[in-house]
């Protein structure tokens, strides 16, 4: 249980560890020499590449915090065109950021291996939407590979590099919050020389415009070579290493990455033997001579994937022309929603097979659904000490709850839940501010506009972060200063890409590599010509109160920047410098049980006491801050005592 | 060698739940089990609900324990174990920290905190299965700092009837696992949860 940092980097071929599927896949990186690295944060792909920038100057390979992911793909293309293998990775939802483009770059082609890692999250454990990458690659024909287990994220990692290489084609490998967020024993391979040797690579690129420049006269050359490529790839694919068929019998099941888990262990599960299984690794293009060779002499087959038929549609497509006259089950038994898991492999394949399951799934549900029901929910919350909590409570004050409130994509999305509620819409990431403006232009029109009996304005407060202002929110306000919008932006700057784990951005300046620029909020907004930019710490909730009171009382896009860092990092630097952190406590003869505090600010670490009927703090969970004495009208909470 | 099994780890983000199963994840490599540790990362973990999985054995290859599969639940805190009872198999056993952390929907009012008693009554009635709190965290406090809570749960969990991973080996990772000057402590907040569980079996 060493430091990520180390095993990752660990020069032991054949030694047996354990890891996560993402920092898997940071070593099958290295293993392929990877030379280029560019990414912007998302959960479920934050570890690959926080750990490629731990590493990146002791493996001599560039990375960078790209600001979104649209520029980090294109960092990384252009690094593969230079004859550099280089990887970009990203949430499900960052492609399509990247999309354009991505879509438009296919058929131009690589050179030096070109992997897009991107993280699905079937069940949304943190995420918008649900949707499937391997549907995004077939759609720009882009093979993809799934793995099942933390050994093969790091195998293919390898392999994708190689097979980029070879048809001169990017490649996704696609993963799953599972398949990245488990961890398993790992084989390790071999490091090449420059990783050791720490030696950056530069490349070289050679003028192409009939290649690089996609004017239409160029592009209309691309798709007939992308489709003949994607054949090629297919072909390979009936001898990957990742596909194979095992097991004999009438019975098929066709699975394809972590599905492949699940149907093993549904199969030990049931005691059913005689099962011939094509376990994929390559969804798209699926190999369809592989396919062929499975077929022969089934009776019936079961297609188990996660998520969308992707698999399903390209086999029965196959099936059809080639006139096979056998059923194939698929979504008809198998879930298209949600995250797979044993239990559903065991309902379909019983379902499948006319068999009893080995628990009776659908009492057990009942009798905990009985129980779940009567549990207090314990959703995610924002911090102790988080000052996105004292923002909103700023502006609920100041605004006396009579504003919409757009906001957008980070920790302070939590804003929505009680007692804050503090949050009206979110869309995607940099989406407040279109959303703001749009409310703004419904239902106040612009301020160029003229309007006969116009009703008093509506108050529109959005909130974004630091990192997301920097991604996508930057355009977006750009159209709401240029078309005369009537907003408050305020933009909750905790100087830290935090909900992903604590990634410089460019208000922090720094970068993997040392210092880079700095690029201040108040500057960019000031130089776009917004109407109104002040700074303050919501950590002084009442001078907070009165800026944005201030911002009220004019028109325009008023822009407030609320700057404190993040709680999480700022204790966490603390705590390993061993500086000490002040408990409050609560004076049980000041405090009058109203629950201001809790029903209107709702500090984790604030809690009720039955017996007492008053106000406590839990010391283990207090991080500090003082701002219950700001939200007290009875000044009730005071400092305890230093903190062990 | 055992062809599979499975905790359950759950408790409320930032209690060091993740750390518990990459500790006991490394323990079973090192006994040559193959190996699944299952974890949520991100949003998620923000004192939210936090379950986590370890694996091992011949038959495992995903991550999660399938519900009714858990050998045993060890739980950071009571409600929690309660929230994810439906992995419990028949007959399994809940370890569980005796500290509850109310959600902010207690603390307003609008929501309810089930008493000890009746945590403890479904446990052993509903589910069939064996039920053990104590206070982990007052023992962690007695090793030298709170923050060794998740060890004195890992303690107690070797106390497990048929649990497969020796305690030793669960020492040796440990001193190999954290920084030098705390192995002493943890290595005492590991002896205290073994022994208070083996007392309450």
């Amino acid at each position: 249980m060493a430091k990520v940092t180390d095993l990752v980097l660990l020069n032991k071929p054949n030694e047996k560890i354990l890891l996560l599927g993402n920092h898997a896949i940071a070593r099958g990186a290295l293993e392929a020499g990877i030379a280029v690295f560019a990414a912007y944060p998302g959960t479920p792909s934050s570890e690959l590449t926080d750990t490629i920038a731990a590493i990146a100057k002791d493996a001599g390979v560039y990375m960078e915090y790209s600001t979104n992911e649209k520029v980090a793909f294109e960092t990384a293309l252009s690094a593969s065109w230079s004859g550099l293998r280089s990887m970009t990775a990203m949430k499900h939802v960052g492609l399509n950021v990247a999309a354009d483009s991505f879509m438009s770059a296919v058929g131009m082609g690589v050179e030096g291996g070109f992997v897009i890692m991107v993280a699905d999250d079937p069940s949304m454990w943190s995420s918008q939407n649900e949707q499937d990458t391997r549907v995004f690659a077939k759609f720009a024909n882009v093979p993809v590979l799934e793995p099942m287990s933390v050994q093969e994220a790091k195998d293919m990692t390898k392999y994708a590099f190689e097979i980029s290489e070879k048809y001169k084609h990017m490649v996704i490998l696609r993963t799953t919050t599972r398949s990245s967020h488990m961890r398993g024993d790992v084989t390790l391979g071999e490091l090449p020389e420059e990783i050791i040797n720490k030696k950056r690579r530069l490349g070289s690129f050679e003028k192409n415009p009939k290649r690089f420049v996609d004017i239409p006269a160029h592009s209309r050359n691309f798709h007939p070579k992308i489709l003949e490529n994607i054949e090629k790839i297919r072909t390979e694919f009936n001898n990957s290493p990742f596909n194979w068929i095992e097991g004999e019998g009438k019975i098929g099941i066709i699975t394809s990455g972590l599905s492949y888990a699940y149907v093993k262990e549904a199969l030990s599960w049931l005691n059913v033997e005689n099962v011939k299984i094509l376990k994929l690794g390559t969804p798209f293009p699926v190999p369809l001579g592989l396919v062929e060779k499975f077929m022969k002499g089934l009776e019936k087959v079961l297609i188990v994937e996660e998520l969308e038929p992707v698999v399903e549609e390209q086999i029965k497509f196959w099936a059809y022309d080639k006139q096979l006259n056998i059923p194939i089950y698929g979504k008809n038994i198998v879930p298209r929603i949600f995250e797979m898991d044993t239990k559903r492999a065991v309902i379909a394949i019983s379902k499948f097979l006319n068999l009893e399951t080995p628990l009776n799934f659908e009492k057990l549900e009942e009798s905990y659904n009985n129980i779940n029901s009567s549990l207090p929910p314990r959703p995610p919350s924002l911090c102790p000490a988080c000052p996105h909590r004292n923002t909103f409570f700023a502006i609920n004050k100041a605004t006396k709850k009579n504003a919409i409130l757009p906001s957008d994509i980070g920790c302070y999305t939590l804003g929505v839940l009680p007692p804050l509620n503090a949050v009206d819409t979110t869309v995607a990431m940099g989406g407040s501010i279109g959303i703001a403006h749009g409310l703004s232009i419904a239902l106040n029109g612009a301020l160029n506009e003229e309007i006969e009996n116009k009703k008093d304005t509506q108050l529109i407060v959005a909130t974004i972060g630091d990192s997301t202002f920097y991604h996508t929110g930057l355009p977006a306000i750009a159209n709401a200063i240029y078309n005369r919008s009537n907003v408050i932006i305020v933009v909750v700057d905790n100087e830290i890409t935090a909900m992903t784990g604590d990634q410089p951005n460019p208000g922090t300046g720094d970068t993997p590599h040392g210092s880079g620029k700095r690029i201040p909020i108040e500057n960019i907004v000031e130089a776009m010509g917004a109407d109104f930019v002040e700074v303050v710490n919501p950590y002084n909730i009442k001078k907070t109160t009165e800026v944005v009171k201030k911002a009220m009382e004019i028109d325009g896009v008023r822009v407030i920047i609320s700057r404190q860092v993040c709680a999480l990092h700022r204790v966490g630097q603390m705590k390993r410098k061993g500086i000490k952190l002040p408990v409050f406590t609560v004076n049980t003869d000041k405090c009058t049980g109203c629950r201001i505090c809790i029903n209107t600010f709702g500090c984790p670490a604030i809690s009720w006491d039955n017996e007492t009927k008053k106000a406590k703090i839990v010391p283990t969970m207090c991080w500090g801050c003082g701002s219950c004495i700001q939200v007290c009208p009875y000044g009730a909470f005071e400092v305890a005592k230093e903190a062990e | 060698m055992v062809k599979e099994y499975n905790i359950v780890i759950t408790g409320v983000g930032g209690q060091g739940i993740l750390t518990a199963a990459n500790l006991l994840g490394w323990t079973a490599l090192r006994e040559g089990y193959k190996v699944r540790v299952g974890e949520v990362h991100g949003m998620s973990q923000r004192f939210g609900s936090v379950i986590s999985y370890v694996r091992f054995g011949e038959n495992v290859y995903g991550a999660m324990v399938p519900e009714g599969k858990a050998d045993v639940i060890l739980s950071f805190e009571p409600v929690e174990a309660l929230r994810y009872i439906n992995y419990l198999k028949k007959g399994g056993l809940v370890f569980t920290n005796s500290r509850p952390i109310w959600p902010v929907q207690v603390s307003m009012g609008l929501a309810k905190y089930p008493s000890h008693e009746e945590i403890k009554r479904i446990v052993e009635e509903d589910f069939e299965a064996k039920y053990i709190s104590f206070d982990a965290e007052n023992l962690a406090k007695e090793a030298g700092n709170v923050i060794s809570t998740n060890v004195v749960l890992i303690g107690a969990l070797t106390q497990t009837p048929d649990f497969p991973l020796s305690p030793e080996t669960i020492r040796e990772v440990i001193k190999v696992s954290v920084s030098p000057k705390v192995i002493e402590l943890n290595l005492k907040a590991f002896e205290l949860g073994l022994k208070k569980a083996n007392s309450l079996l």
